[in-house]
């Protein structure tokens, strides 16, 4: 006779019941074939949420930071913290691109006239801070305003995956989170260096120029906004040195600043340098020194564009000098191996100079990248 | 049993490197407040006791990172 014992080939109802929930089991994925990706979707939303709220501590660290330090500098009678909020939720809507036509200086308009009025915000509630002080502490909000984009980013996706049931969509966030750490992490780093005023990473360009200015008798005066030139002689030839105003926060106008100085100097520029942290790739050694050739500058492009643009009109070579970083290097306190390639840039900055351009002639050498902590020479 | 919470990676102080402007020599302490590459300051040299110095650098070295990662 049928016995339920016999269902595993055993007879004592332990290894019966094993077989059972085997059976039931197997039955479950058999008939219902989106399970295992029902027990795959808990466990990245677990993973997920767990990421996240490290983020939104990350948020708040940075947050409560920048507070305090805007604090210091502001009146007793200002709502810091309601100020703080109005200009981390602050957004700019890049222009329209259906026709790309002059899209270049629409968007310089929108981001200068963004970046003027942040700094004008944070000079409105940090009445007691100079203007080297401000620009520091307009850095610092932009930080907390990057964390705090990255945490409503990752909140939006967790969210949105957790609500339509999406494995896909939480799938391809957890495969960036580790990234997203990372530059989480970093951006917490920055405020620190943004708080106290220290050179950072990106800021490597500018102290290359600086130290290659440093010592030697020179004109020295603001082209554009944020922008020095330096004027001086070197080895019969005409320098003209391009770079952010310090030691304040800054990356300046280093694209307009060249446009006005290639203009002005008619044909006499024979060669254009820029010098800029540039990314490395895994594997590579921190501050190594690259040279090639076009224009070395990051950002929204702008100043990218008007340097290669006033170049090809005028015929003028680029040549590029780049200093390998990763991300979290770039925006954290300068690195020893970072600091030490600065002589190194400026020895081949030199060499490019006596080897191609003639005495008499005139060289543009832009050292890109934020100046914070690093001062005029 | 209950969730940690998460711990920071510490943040670490760069060193100021200064110069001195009568016998070069280099030396290097804590970061402090209003410090930037290029100014000049009125700190006593540790060699000939001038105290007019040069900050020329203000970075992380690799110890450091090597001590906290230890």
């Amino acid at each position: 006779m049928f016995s339920i014992l016999q269902i595993g080939g055993q007879q004592d109802i332990f290894s019966t019941l094993v077989s059972l929930i085997w059976l039931l089991l197997l039955m479950t994925f058999f008939l219902y074939p989106g399970f295992s990706q029902r027990i795959q979707l808990s466990y990245i939303l677990r993973d997920l949420e767990r990421k996240l709220n490290r983020l939104r501590m990350i948020d708040d660290d940075v947050r409560e930071r920048t507070l305090r330090t805007l604090q210091e500098y502001a009146e007793a009678n200002i709502d810091v913290k309601n100020e703080l909020d109005r200009l981390v939720d602050s957004f700019v809507i890049s222009p329209e691109s259906m026709d790309p036509y002059g899209i270049v200086y629409k968007l310089e308009h929108i981001v200068n006239t963004w970046e003027d009025r942040f700094e004008e915000d944070v000079a409105k509630i940090c009445s007691k801070a100079d203007n080297v002080k401000v620009k520091t502490l307009t850095n610092l909000v932009e930080v907390s305003r990057g964390v705090h984009f990255i945490y409503r980013l990752v909140r939006h996706y967790y969210l949105l995956g957790k609500r339509t049931q999406n494995v896909y969509l939480v799938l391809q966030m957890q495969m960036l989170m580790p990234q997203i750490m990372e530059i989480a992490e970093a951006y917490r780093q920055a405020s620190y260096a943004f708080t106290q005023g220290q050179p950072i990473g990106d800021g490597v360009g500018v102290l290359a120029v600086a130290k290659l200015a440093y010592g030697r008798e020179k004109k020295t005066y603001e082209i554009v906004k944020d922008t020095l030139v330096h004027e001086l002689e070197f080895d019969g030839r005409r320098l003209i040195i391009v770079r952010a105003t310090g030691p304040g926060g800054a990356v300046g106008r280093p694209g307009e600043g060249v446009r006005r100085l290639v203009e002005s100097e008619g044909d006499r520029v024979k060669l254009i340098i820029t010098i800029d942290a540039g990314l490395k790739l895994e594997g590579e050694e921190s501050g190594k020194v690259v040279e090639g050739v076009g224009v070395a500058i990051g950002g929204t492009g702008v100043d990218k564009y008007k340097i290669e643009e006033i170049a090809r009109a005028k015929g003028i070579p680029l040549y590029a000098i780049v200093i390998y970083e990763s991300i979290t290097e770039a925006i954290t306190p300068m690195r020893e191996a970072i600091a030490k390639s600065v002589d190194r840039i400026i020895e081949k900055v030199k060499q490019v100079i006596t080897e191609k351009i003639e005495e008499g002639a005139t060289v543009i050498v832009a050292g890109i990248g934020n100046s914070v902590g690093i001062g005029v020479t | 049993m209950f969730p940690q919470r998460p711990q920071f990676k510490e943040f670490i102080q760069p060193l100021t490197h200064l110069t001195c402007f009568s016998c070069n020599t280099e030396n290097s302490r804590p970061f402090k407040d209003g410090d930037y590459v290029f100014k000049e300051v009125e700190e006593k040299c540790p060699k000939c006791g001038s105290s007019k110095m040069l900050i020329t650098g203000i970075y992380i070295e690799d110890r450091q990172i090597k001590e906290r990662e230890r």
